[in-house]
């Protein structure tokens, strides 16, 4: 990110990404209007936009966002707080991790959607239930994120603190493992974060809230209505960008001062 | 204060083919207070084994180390040590690394920095307080492993060739404040190296090993008083004096 | 250099997958070698399920020209009418409220038949007190999503019982296998679908059925038989083959009801004891004559305009095509 100030600065560094941005929206334009002609099988960027400020106005995108955001928090901090522990136990103990190990293996492959029947049968139409689906697709990343953090802390952190006088499991767990580990465990909500945000439409697919831009994604997709679905995708896939740069510029920068002198 | 004694220490390590390697056969040793003690071998003759043993990081199948007429099992506040390698924590900055082992042993935050501080005055590095060990040269980086060791105040120091992976020009120098902090500090050490230089400008007393198993091959006392110009006479002399010692017989047999 | 390539060579893959999209459009050839049927697994819509089984099809369109008849399962509406909107369907045995919504957004098709009147149930879960419907109130009911038969009917019945639809009642849009396995699991009050799905539950011990749609809305259209304008400008005379074999496979359902049971839990899945029930319970009748239906399906097509479901209002002639069915 461009400390220099200056807007001037920013388009000179990214120049070349928002080139490509507006190209692709010149094509999706033109191949829109003068090939499909079509805008059921492709809506046009007009007929996105017009549906964007129709469902502006109707003043529900407000709603969707945070109805879609409590779902995603709710499947987030599940993953995070079940999934870390069991890293830690996994990475530290050579014992847990072979008992645990096939399990999670096995589990990992199974798409979140195909969980939606549990999800229902779990947790009804509750927002648990959708952050259930989400939960899913977080787990395994900050999981296997945190376990390898863990397994790759160098054995000589451990034996400079066990002269130091840190020598309990506890203790080395707390004041040595878990900081060593932390890159990898930050990395892996990071991708948790992306993972489980594409796990929205999903999660969102069998009528749990009124609301969500997954819910109402598919609801206008019920009615044909190809424009709104597009507002949709675009909304989905722009927020989700957001979350990740949170994470890329203020996350990062934050929790991992100390790794500033290697690169980036 | 800081007089060690090892005893009959016997270790092996298992081999692929499912024989024994023996490191350390029936090795005895005296190291005494405040002495400076270099242990001078070539790789795989077991100085590594020998050390990790005293520092009480791993156990030796027989034999005792006995510290101050007390026999030590497992890691002891005691004994500090001085890694080879990159062994700070990088996620800590200077001060907090070498108040670690202070903070291991329950001493508040203001007390612990005010020891640490004296510490970090000590390797010369008060403006890196609160940089991290990332933002270090190499050399900077042993010194605060230095401080750190010495913080928790042990009796005896391990050092397991700290000075190996600087250049020529940096290891001269920490050579020499290492002598400036011993001396200092008072402390027993216990100094690993395959240098014969170094050894000669640090030692009060090599111990020359060969390999498999381990094996005190030659002692060799030195009575150049410090502080040694590695550019004298006298120095040259003794370096010729120890190498001529290593090549005997001997210590080259395998 | 090389990322420029890269970046030109993804662009033509993009616009190469595109263009393939938008054939599909013209897959349609004018000869029908292959004529392609849509459908959902209800009871409603058993007419197929027997000619599909029989070959009745294939036999009775062979000699129009028709060399080969396939069909394709839908677990509801909308996605059966997005894929006619693509072109992938000649037939469509369908709800007729989707079709309301997909000939909004342009889909080139005519209603030319109806198939099905009534034959959906409201099922309440046992713990449920049912003495009418204001018992509903504060109450989740599953049933198709927005812009169906089912969920049209629901509302307008609760509206004119003074219920609001998502103030008093809650009602949540899900294929009939999510509804079934909610009301199962006990996560859900009620559930409103078409057979033989209210058989399920209520064989499993699970609800019991309080209101046949019928009563809700007296001789509503259910299915209808859907077919491109396509079909309905090049090739009339199998228009009116197709209107003849469904009646043909009525008749014989209704002579032969347990076989055309078998037939249909055989190919759908479906278990045989649910099927067979909801035959001998449903309100609903195989009914073809497209020209009774015309004022309920206008009535629905009044009704999603005004809930916004639809952007623009439908006539009559935007909806039917009335002169295929010939009164036998």
């Amino acid at each position: 990110m461009a400390t220099i100030a200056g807007k001037e600065h920013w388009i000179k560094e990214h120049w070349l990404g928002v080139l490509a941005l507006i190209l692709a929206l010149v094509f999706w334009a033109c191949y829109a209007a003068l090939i499909v002609k079509n805008s059921f099988l492709l809506p046009g960027p007009g007929d996105v936009l017009l549906a964007f400020i129709d469902l502006l106005q109707k003043g529900i995108l407000l709603a969707d966002f945070g109805v879609s955001l409590m779902h995603f928090a709710i499947g987030l901090s599940g993953a995070i707080l079940i999934g870390i522990p069991i890293g830690i136990a996994m990475g530290w103990n050579r014992k847990a991790d072979e008992f645990l190990n096939p399990l999670i293996e096995i589990l990992r492959p199974i798409p979140p959607l195909a969980w939606i029947p549990f999800a229902i049968i779990w947790f009804g139409f509750t927002p648990v239930s959708a952050g259930f689906v989400i939960f899913v697709g977080a787990f395994f990343p900050i999981l296997i994120n945190t376990y390898t953090g863990f397994r790759g802390v160098p054995r000589i952190f451990v034996e400079a603190g066990r002269m130091l006088g840190c020598t309990k499991t506890n203790d080395q767990i707390r004041y040595i493992a878990f900081p060593a580990a932390l890159p990898s465990v930050v990395s892996g909500i990071r991708i948790a974060t992306g993972v489980g945000w594409m796990c929205l439409v999903a999660a969102e697919l069998f009528g749990v809230s009124n609301y969500g831009l997954g819910k109402n994604l598919w609801f206008y997709y019920n009615l044909h209505q190809m424009d709104a679905v597009v507002v949709y995708m675009l909304l989905l896939g722009m927020i989700g960008l957001a979350i990740d740069m949170v994470f890329r510029y203020y996350i990062d920068r934050h929790f991992l001062k100390w790794r500033t002198g290697e690169v980036a | 204060m800081g007089r060690l004694t090892i005893l009959n220490l016997n270790q092996s390590f298992p081999r692929e083919d499912g024989s024994r390697l023996q490191v350390l056969e029936d090795f005895s040793l005296e190291v005494q207070d405040k002495e400076f003690v270099c242990i001078l071998g070539s790789s795989g003759c077991g100085k590594t084994t020998l050390l990790r043993l005293i520092a009480g990081l791993d156990t030796g199948e027989s034999g005792s180390i006995i510290l101050d007429g007390e026999e030590m099992k497992g890691t002891n506040p005691k004994v500090g040590m001085v890694f080879q390698e990159y062994s700070l924590f990088p996620w800590r900055t200077v001060i907090d690394n070498i108040a670690f082992g202070l903070e291991m042993q329950g001493i508040n935050k203001e007390e612990r920095y005010h020891i640490a501080e004296r510490y970090l005055n000590l390797v010369n590095l008060t403006q890196f307080r609160n940089s991290y060990p990332s933002e270090l040269s190499g050399g900077m980086r042993q010194r605060v492993a230095v401080a750190r060791a010495l913080a928790v105040d042990p009796v005896l120091l391990l050092m397991d060739e700290p000075f190996g992976a600087l250049d020529a020009q940096t290891r001269n120098m920490l050579q020499t404040e290492l002598l400036t902090i011993w001396e200092k500090t008072k402390k027993t050490v216990v100094f690993i190296t395959h240098s014969v230089d170094e050894a000669v400008f640090l030692a009060d007393r090599i111990i020359v090993l060969t390999p498999r198993p381990g094996r005190i091959c030659e002692t060799i006392p030195l009575s150049l008083p410090r502080p040694r110009d590695r550019t004298s006479v006298e120095f040259a002399q003794l370096r010729r004096h120890v190498l001529d010692l290593i090549n005997q017989p001997k210590c080259t047999l395998q | 250099m090389n990322a420029l390539k890269i970046s030109a060579f993804a662009l033509l893959a993009l616009a190469l997958l595109l263009f393939t999209a938008g054939c599909t459009q013209q897959a349609a050839t004018p000869k029908i070698s292959e004529l392609r049927i849509g459908y959902q697994p209800s009871t409603h819509q058993m007419a197929h399920t027997t000619a599909m089984e029989k070959g009745w099809w294939k036999a009775d369109l062979a000699p129009l020209g028709v060399q080969n008849v396939t069909d394709k399962v839908f677990p509801s509406g909308p996605p059966e009418m997005q894929a006619m909107l693509a072109g992938d369907l000649d037939i469509a045995y369908v709800g007729a409220a989707p079709v309301l919504s997909a000939l909004a957004t342009g889909l080139d098709a005519k209603i030319v038949a109806g198939v099905n009147t009534q034959g959906s149930d409201l099922v309440v879960s046992n713990n449920l007190d049912y003495k009418g419907p204001q018992s509903l109130a504060g109450k989740t009911i599953a049933t198709f999503p927005a812009g169906s038969i089912q969920d049209t009917v629901l509302r307008e019945w609760l509206k004119k019982n003074n219920l609001s639809p998502d103030k008093d009642v809650f009602i949540k849009g899900m294929t009939p296998g999510d509804a079934v396995t909610a009301i199962t699991a006990g996560k859900v009050d009620a559930i409103f679908l078409p057979t033989p799905s209210p058989s399920t539950v209520v064989n499993q011990g699970k609800g019991r059925i309080v209101v046949h749609s019928g009563e809700m809305y007296p001789n509503h259209t259910c299915c209808v038989l859907v077919v491109s304008g396509k079909l309905i400008r090049e090739h009339p005379e199998i228009v009116r083959q197709i209107i003849r074999t469904n009646d043909k496979a009525v008749a014989w359902n209704q002579q032969n009801l347990d076989e055309a049971a078998a037939i249909y839990a055989k190919k759908t899945g479906a278990n045989l004891a649910d099927v067979k029930s909801s035959l001998q319970e449903w309100d609903g009748s195989w009914v073809s004559d497209p020209n009774i239906i015309v004022d309920p399906v206008l009535d629905y097509a009044k009704f999603q305009y005004d809930l916004g479901y639809i952007k623009k209002p439908l006539t009559k002639d935007d909806i039917f095509d009335l002169s295929f069915y010939k009164k036998s």
